[in-house]
């Protein structure tokens, strides 16, 4: 285990010196990912200023599910970006190499994409500092509230790395995966961005159990802020991210032995 | 651990140092979805059932013995890269199992993975960014080489493969002849004793060639290293390799030496003849059936067996071909006539050079001889292609 996180870091730091090698295109590429992100800010800002409440959750409510939610994506895509992006290595044929080195695949795969996101990291950190900032001064919280969002970011993360992993994992048997991942990964994202109390029965039922998406900020957030449920929320939360992440390896190695690479 | 036990063990490794690779009855399809038309296409697909399914290799099994060099050929398309990468652990067998030195590369993977050596002709496994040296120093973190090993190896592949000369360039920046010794060394970083190569020489010049054949000889000869390599180069399978495999549709159809085929198949040498003047052909071999065309005249050996293996006769010259005319005159077949050339072929097992030449002398005077002998891909292309 050791030396596994030993060659994780090893590995981590040869993908970012080998993006090292084009230094505009790194430093480019991580302004304007903080744009995008900017821009995107703008516009759930828009939405918050127009409409504040939604469905009895107040304006600091809905931004602190929108910030939850965007923590929790950073996590996963910083460290497992290239998950993500599964399709190539299987359209290209990739994964051979990664195949004939004496490490779990997903050891030599995710250092690969490895990358920072500033961009993500101001624009979710702030806008929970704000949200918990004024909920806090309003007394509906205290600092209690911190570590336990913090808690949430982290299964939440693993939640959703364990939705990517299993929708990539589909892509042996499809080879092109983006459309799913339209669907499981990007739409499920954004609709838990909001209350799910916004939409139909059957649908914020998917988004807590087949596609837990759920889990990441909406769950977390009605003992966090709203002092629903109970405090078996945190061992609950632990419990499924661990459960989904197992399920989606098992799925992998699976998957794994489907691979039908590409003819050379 | 008893006494008993342990015996047991030792033998039990002894016994598997003996076999490198052991394939049996691999079979590999793949199944590709069938692609929906019209309205959501793309959606239905994914979701579809309906599948084309290719049989890209059906059945192969063979032993190679600790030692060995095997080259291992046939068509683009056959399946060669298919049962690489099922020996590999790459792809997974629809059916069959691969051992490698005792270890299933499917369920062990990560354990077979750092006892073999694999390069991929078409790709390198090395940073493509990054200069060369650092490749080696990542590889041999993830192989678990200690720093003493890797010291003292880089410079004895250096001193084979001159990779001095571009130690410190980016991968990216490479020649192609450099990258793939680069990538050759890469993959012996972790001291395997089983190598497999996947096209090593293509799209290289003749001295990379001889560059990376010299070291795979070293490699297979002073160090007892097991190999197995594809390729389309017959020039690699003729300098290197003790066996030959060759696969066609899927399925193996010769698995022997290299002399094998060239012997039980008896190819024809070529025999250009310029007369001075103008040559008589004499009535006996003035047939039609020089038209025919050469192939008629062998037996195909997947028609008798694999290198005659499956009893009968072993393939000879046909009788039934009609221009080999009476027994006193020598088995030839003319291929082509000219107005003052004549090209025949003899097959070198049954004639004798003389016998043809003087034969040939008789029909008009020679002013010249060109002999050109078989070589192993006109073999291969003529009773596997």
């Amino acid at each position: 285990m050791n030396t596994y996180i030993k060659l994780y870091l090893l590995l981590v730091r040869t993908s970012i010196r080998s993006r090292m090698q084009y230094r505009f295109n790194f430093a480019f590429g991580t302004i304007l990912a903080a744009f995008i992100q900017l821009s995107e800010f703008l516009m759930i800002a828009i939405v918050l200023a127009k409409f504040g409440a939604v469905r009895g959750w107040s304006v600091h409510e809905v931004g602190y599910l929108f910030a939850v939610m965007t923590l929790s994506k950073m996590l996963y895509r910083t460290f497992a970006d290239e998950v993500h992006h599964l399709e190539r290595y299987l359209v290209e044929g990739e994964l051979d190499q990664l195949l004939t080195k004496p490490l779990p695949v997903l050891l030599s795969l995710m250092p690969r994409g490895f990358r920072l996101m500033p961009g993500e990291l101001l624009q979710g950190g702030g806008i929970l500092a704000w949200a918990l900032g004024a909920m806090l001064a309003g007394g509906q919280v205290t600092w209690w509230a911190v570590p336990q969002t913090l808690f949430a970011v982290l299964t939440g993360a693993v939640v959703l790395f364990a939705i990517g992993l299993a929708t990539a994992t589909c892509g042996f048997w499809t080879t092109r995966i983006s459309m799913l991942q339209n669907m499981t990964e990007d739409a499920a994202q954004t609709a838990a961005r909001y209350p799910l109390t916004l939409y139909p029965g059957w649908m914020s039922g998917l988004l807590l159990t087949a596609l837990p998406v759920g889990l990441v900020n909406y769950v977390p957030a009605l003992y966090i802020l709203r002092g629903e449920l109970g405090a078996w929320v945190f061992p609950l939360l632990a419990a499924a991210a661990c459960l989904a992440v197992l399920l989606a390896l098992r799925f992998w190695k699976f998957g794994i032995s489907k691979y039908q690479s590409t003819g050379s | 651990m008893t006494d008993s036990a342990a015996g047991q063990a030792s033998h039990e490794s002894s016994r598997r140092t003996e076999t490198a690779i052991e394939a049996v009855a691999l079979c590999k399809s793949f199944k590709t979805p069938v692609a929906a038309k019209g309205r959501f296409s793309g959606i239905r697909s994914m979701f579809s059932r309906e599948y084309t399914v290719k049989e890209a290799v059906t059945d192969i099994g063979f032993t190679v013995e600790k030692g060995d060099f095997v080259g291992y050929i046939g068509p683009n398309g056959a399946g060669k890269s298919t049962t690489i990468k099922m020996l590999t652990g790459i792809l997974h067998p629809s059916s069959g199992s691969v051992k490698l030195a005792g270890i299933d590369p499917h369920r062990d993977r990560t354990k077979c993975a750092s006892k073999l050596g694999v390069v991929f002709g078409q790709r390198s496994q090395l940073w493509w960014d990054l200069p060369v040296k650092d490749s080696y120093d990542i590889l041999a973190h993830m192989y678990g080489v200690e720093e003493k090993d890797k010291l003292r190896r880089l410079p004895q592949f250096d001193e084979l493969l001159a990779l001095g000369e571009f130690w410190d360039t980016p991968v990216r920046k490479l020649s192609l002849g450099q990258r793939m010794r680069a990538d050759i060394a890469a993959a012996m970083l972790h001291d395997p004793d089983l190598l497999f190569l996947d096209e090593p020489t293509i799209g290289l010049d003749v001295n990379a060639k001889r560059n990376i054949r010299g070291f795979l000889k070293i490699l297979n000869e002073e160090f007892g290293k097991t190999i197995l390599l594809t390729t389309h180069d017959m020039d690699d399978i003729e300098q290197l390799c003790r066996r030959v495999m060759v696969i066609g549709g899927g399925q193996l159809t010769y698995d022997g030496t290299i002399e094998g085929p060239r012997r039980e198949i008896g190819l024809p040498t070529e025999i250009k003849i310029t007369y001075q003047g103008r040559y008589e052909l004499p009535d006996e071999w003035n047939a039609e059936d020089a038209a025919q065309g050469p192939a008629d005249l062998f037996v195909r050996v997947d028609e008798a067996g694999p290198a005659g293996a499956a009893g009968g006769e072993p393939p000879t010259l046909s009788s039934a071909s009609g221009v080999i005319g009476r027994a006193e005159l020598p088995r030839m077949r003319i291929v082509s006539r000219g107005e003052r050339t004549l090209t025949v072929e003899v097959n070198r097992q049954e004639v004798r050079t003389m016998d043809a030449l003087r034969e040939l002398g008789r029909w008009g005077e020679i002013d010249d001889v060109e002999m050109r002998e078989p070589d192993f891909e006109e073999i291969i292309r003529r009773v596997y292609g």
